[in-house]
């Protein structure tokens, strides 16, 4: 099968098992993995949560997201470098992990609710862009994400054991 | 030190220890909880560190985001300090030989009074009657010493 070729091909790649055998790699990798979960996730929650009308209601969803948008991003950015160089470094134990399949089916259900949120509530946004509690549509999407990403951070966590 | 190791001794002993240590999944749940503490109180934090610097929500008052966010970091401090405190006695003879373990608790405190003592203070000023070097020093304090916690609080299981 193509994925378990590639994933082996990872795991007895030079870099993949430089950092697997480092003992300081490793560790620095996830720490930084785990810290930017504040920029990422953090900022994440905060946006859900006014999409869900609880939080910033006085200021426009437009604007929170805009401030938010740079810095999420980086956020993101160090996730997923730092996210797919522990993959690298476990490929075939994350290849056999349930946790891990569960993690990357619900990373890409996150960006589908994204998805589905930008092309239907999203584009009518300058209606109800300063309302204080935004329209089912929106909070759906804010409750949807909320969820996916706690079930993200779980199945990170429980991952872990496997490796 | 010597003279507090009887307590890391006796919290092996308690019920609590016996629960966590004999349902497998208690432990990484934990963990799980610790982690949502962590989003919640470093998401906020960071958030009202980069306001403090100016380099988000300009128009938006620092007090009244402060006011806003208080409820998010409140919780996830409480549920960070419920769930380390419960993996604490599970681990606590561990702990008491691992230095990192030590250089987190240095890092919490030196954070927690940071926090509580001058953050909160510098946050609920008025913009206009608060001097900018309050700001600066605030927000890099606090993003200094919580992800020193986080940092240090990672290498336990690691480094020891």
């Amino acid at each position: 099968m193509y994925l378990l070729e590639f994933c082996k091909m990872l795991d007895k790649s030079a870099i993949g098992t430089a950092i697997r055998e480092s003992s300081l790699l490793f560790p620095v990798i996830e720490g930084v993995h785990v810290l930017a979960l504040a920029l990422s996730v953090g900022l994440i929650l905060i946006t859900d949560l006014r999409l869900i009308g609880v939080v910033l209601r006085k200021r426009p969803v437009s604007e929170v997201w805009e401030q938010f948008f740079p810095w999420m991003m980086a956020g993101f950015a160090v996730m997923f470098t730092t996210g797919f160089l522990l993959f690298w470094s476990h490929a075939m134990a994350a290849y056999n992990s349930m946790a891990f399949r569960v993690k990357l089916l619900l990373l890409i259900l996150s960006a589908a609710n994204a998805a589905v949120y930008h092309l239907t509530v999203y584009r009518k946004m300058d209606r109800w862009d300063t309302a204080l509690i935004p329209p089912a549509g929106a909070r759906l999407a804010g409750w949807v994400s909320l969820i996916f990403w706690a079930g993200i951070i779980t199945m990170g966590r429980i991952m872990a054991y496997t490796f | 030190m010597a003279t507090i190791f009887p307590f890391f001794e006796w919290c092996e002993k308690t019920a609590l220890f016996r629960v966590i240590s004999t349902h497998e999944s208690l432990f990484p749940a934990l963990e799980t909880l610790h982690l949502f503490g962590l989003v919640l109180l470093l998401g906020t934090t960071v958030i009202l560190c980069l306001r403090l610097l100016g380099v988000i929500m300009a128009k938006q008052p620092v007090p009244e985001l402060a006011g806003e966010l208080a409820n998010y970091t409140a919780s996830g401090l409480a549920l960070m300090l419920s769930s380390g405190a419960l993996m604490f006695v599970a681990t606590a003879v561990r702990n008491y030989s691992n230095t990192s373990f030590w250089v987190k608790m240095m890092f919490l405190a030196a954070a927690l009074i940071f926090h509580f003592a001058y953050f909160r203070k510098v946050i609920r000023m008025d913009d206009l009657g608060m001097a900018r070097w309050h700001g600066k020093l605030a927000a890099w304090g606090a993003l200094i010493l919580w992800f020193g916690v986080a940092l240090s609080g990672r290498s336990i299981g690691f480094l020891g």
